[in-house]
């Protein structure tokens, strides 16, 4: 008995969701996005505050490297450049929080803009290349201007609700608890809640993006781009917009990263091993997925804690401190993946959701 | 006058060296389209096994060699466990696999030898410098720039009369037409990973002498020579020479002329400063200067 209705018409492929399965899996979903602050504790709340902001940079990487085939290594630059103007528009002029979450996004858009047409000359090899190059001149910038970004020493994050006065909010008004009808709110939960909606919006957005004729024309442009232009797609706004919309998302994702830490330094995080943790995670997710795009990242940053305790016990690899554990582990993963599994978890979950749609039978 | 020598011939040593990565980068990917991420690892290997090869007493000229054979075979048992088996999937997928080979050799060499810097034993004063008319220019220098010359030339002569040159040329510019033709290009891929492997360590030995030190952190060196692939081309072998000690010579005048120029910007310019000339270059020729301009077909 098949679950998901077969594609027929136009109409059902551009549906947002298809069959019973998603539909489900979905308020499975919901229900665990409601449920988990009550059940977990503070530190597994900022585990899941650190999963959301992977999520929105792998959202980000997903278009540009998943959708239009453009391979970035340059992906912390875009997130370094959200996170300083996060904050740097804090300290300088106290902009509040949910301001500073769109021009932290439409700022790194601009550099990204301002990188896309060089950035059409090159193709692939050259162009991973190239973005490593980029990391290192963002932040050679972010450290030649220590009045504006703490320079070495690193610059503190303070998050307004509003345009502060000198003690309205201040720096410490979004950090402290609230305390509404005998429930303690505390920052981490007040965290929780914008990165849920932020991630959220971000996954719709490229659900939808994917249905779109953006989405078919940078699909094409990775498949083959002149290929591509004989169809009538033009490889070079494609790839451009591919750019600007990665780079808008990926500055948004800085600025959360930035909220989360609240407290910043260039270099770490924002060096070439983070541009390969999110494409670990795009590859880990499955390449050119929207799924990919919430499960590489959801596995990214809960194995790490996991591998922790168990490493521990392993002969040799308890000498490794945890950072070196987790990219032990990933680099594992990914090589693994990358031979058997080239789909990533995305293709493991179609295997799995094949099986029981042709239980009995075992092709 | 004097710092201008000086710069020029530490730049040349550097270049030297830069070459030395450049051509490692060159022949693999002449050979099999990959571009090999891991090589800056393969460079701290050799390093790190020299250092340990003369702690166990073999003699420094007998110690070279055998640090460099077997980096080479560390190479080659990477191309043949797990690079051999995915020839031919797109770019993306070495590209990544190269990265996390990169990692997973960090920590194996982190797990031997520590995260402590280890000093370069020297057959010569490790600190010793010669005066020519006057200037002083450090040995360690000298002698990695004709290290550097004697290991191109035979690189180049190998490639030119030998045998297997012939053979990884072939397999190099048409593997079915070879594989036709009765050549083990599975075993030419070894060999070049195994070369590939000896001028990563012998870039890594001569690196970590006197002014640096061997410890984990050498492998950078190997990003701070993509420049020089890129503006040299990836398919040329001679691009990558050159552009190497151009590369190595223009960072150490950046480091001397430019950097008190642009004042608090300044501030270790030159380590962009390749970056930025290899990304203004590209702009120009994307394929760079010796690199062959590639004809798409639909």
């Amino acid at each position: 008995m098949p679950n998901r209705p077969l594609v027929t018409d136009y109409l059902d492929d551009r549906k947002i969701l298809l069959g019973r399965w998603e539909r489900r899996g979905l308020a499975l979903l919901g229900i665990a996005i409601l449920v988990f602050p009550f059940v977990a504790t503070n530190n597994w709340i900022t585990i899941a505050n650190l999963t959301m902001v992977a999520i929105v940079g792998s959202v980000a990487l997903m278009i540009l490297t998943g959708f239009t085939g453009q391979i970035s290594l340059g992906h912390a630059a875009f997130l370094a450049i959200g996170a300083y103007t996060a904050a740097v528009l804090g300290t300088q002029w106290q902009v509040p929080f949910w301001l500073i979450l769109p021009v932290s996004g439409l700022l790194a858009a601009a550099v990204g803009l301002a990188i896309g047409p060089f950035a059409l000359r090159l193709e692939g090899l050259y162009l991973a290349i190239v973005t490593v190059g980029l990391i290192f001149l963002v932040n050679h910038v972010l450290l030649s201007f220590p009045d504006v970004t703490g320079g070495v020493g690193g610059i503190a994050v303070p998050i307004y609700y509003w345009f502060a006065e000198e003690n309205n909010g201040g720096l410490t008004g979004f950090t402290e608890s609230w305390h509404i009808a005998g429930l303690e709110i505390t920052f981490e939960l007040k965290l929780y809640a914008l990165f849920v909606v932020l991630s959220l919006a971000s996954v719709f957005g490229i659900r939808n993006l994917v249905r779109s004729n953006i989405g078919r024309a940078m699909m094409a442009v990775r498949d083959h781009d002149l290929a591509a232009a004989v169809m009538g797609v033009n490889p070079a706004r494609t790839k451009i917009i591919a750019f600007g919309l990665s780079s808008f998302f990926a500055g948004v994702a800085g600025a959360m990263f930035a909220f989360q830490q609240q407290f910043l330094t260039v270099e770490p995080p924002f060096n070439l091993l983070m541009s390969v943790q999110y494409i670990a995670m795009i590859v880990l997710g499955g390449v050119g997925t929207v799924f990919g795009a919430v499960a590489g990242p959801v596995a990214f940053v809960v194995l790490s804690p996991i591998m922790e305790t168990v490493g521990r016990h392993l002969p040799y690899i308890s000498e490794l401190n945890s950072s070196q554990q987790s990219t032990l582990l990933f680099a594992l993963l990914v090589i693994g993946f990358m031979i058997f599994e080239p789909l990533g978890l995305y293709g493991i979950w179609l295997r799995i959701k094949r099986y029981f749609m042709a239980w009995p039978f075992s092709y | 006058m004097t710092t201008f020598i000086q710069l020029t011939t530490s730049g040349l040593a550097l270049g030297a060296i830069y070459a030395l990565i450049a051509l490692g980068f060159v022949a693999i990917y002449k050979a099999s389209k990959v571009f090999n991420f891991a090589h800056g690892d393969l460079l701290t290997l050799g390093a790190f096994l020299m250092v340990s090869l003369c702690q166990a007493g073999l003699p420094w000229l007998l110690a070279l060699p055998c640090a460099m054979l077997g980096t080479g075979l560390v190479g080659m048992a990477v191309e043949r466990v797990v690079l051999r088996p995915l020839l031919g999937r797109p770019v993306f997928v070495t590209i990544i696999l190269t990265i996390f080979i990169g990692y997973l050799l960090r920590i194996c060499i982190e797990l031997i030898w520590g995260s402590h810097p280890y000093g370069m034993p020297t057959p010569w004063e490790t600190t010793a410098t010669i005066d020519v008319m006057g200037i002083k220019l450090m040995l360690n220098a000298l002698v990695s720039l004709v290290a550097a010359g004697l290991a191109l030339a035979c690189y180049f002569m190998l490639m030119r009369y030998s045998r297997i040159g012939v053979a990884m040329r072939a397999a190099a510019s048409d593997q079915e037409a070879a594989l036709t033709l009765g050549i083990p290009v599975g075993r030419t891929l070894g060999v070049t990973w195994l070369i590939a492997g000896m001028l990563a360590a012998l870039a890594g030995i001569f690196l970590g002498m006197f002014p640096r030190q061997v410890e984990i952190n050498l492998a950078y060196v190997a990003l701070a020579a993509f420049p020089a692939v890129l503006v040299g081309g990836l398919e040329s072998a001679l691009g990558a020479v050159i552009a190497g000690l151009a590369l190595g010579v223009l960072q150490l005048w950046a480091q001397g002329y430019v950097n008190p120029m642009l004042g608090s910007f300044g501030h270790n310019f030159h380590t962009v400063f390749p970056y930025v000339i290899m990304i203004l270059f590209l702009m120009v020729r994307p394929y760079g200067l010796f690199g062959e301009e590639e004809v798409k077909r639909v």
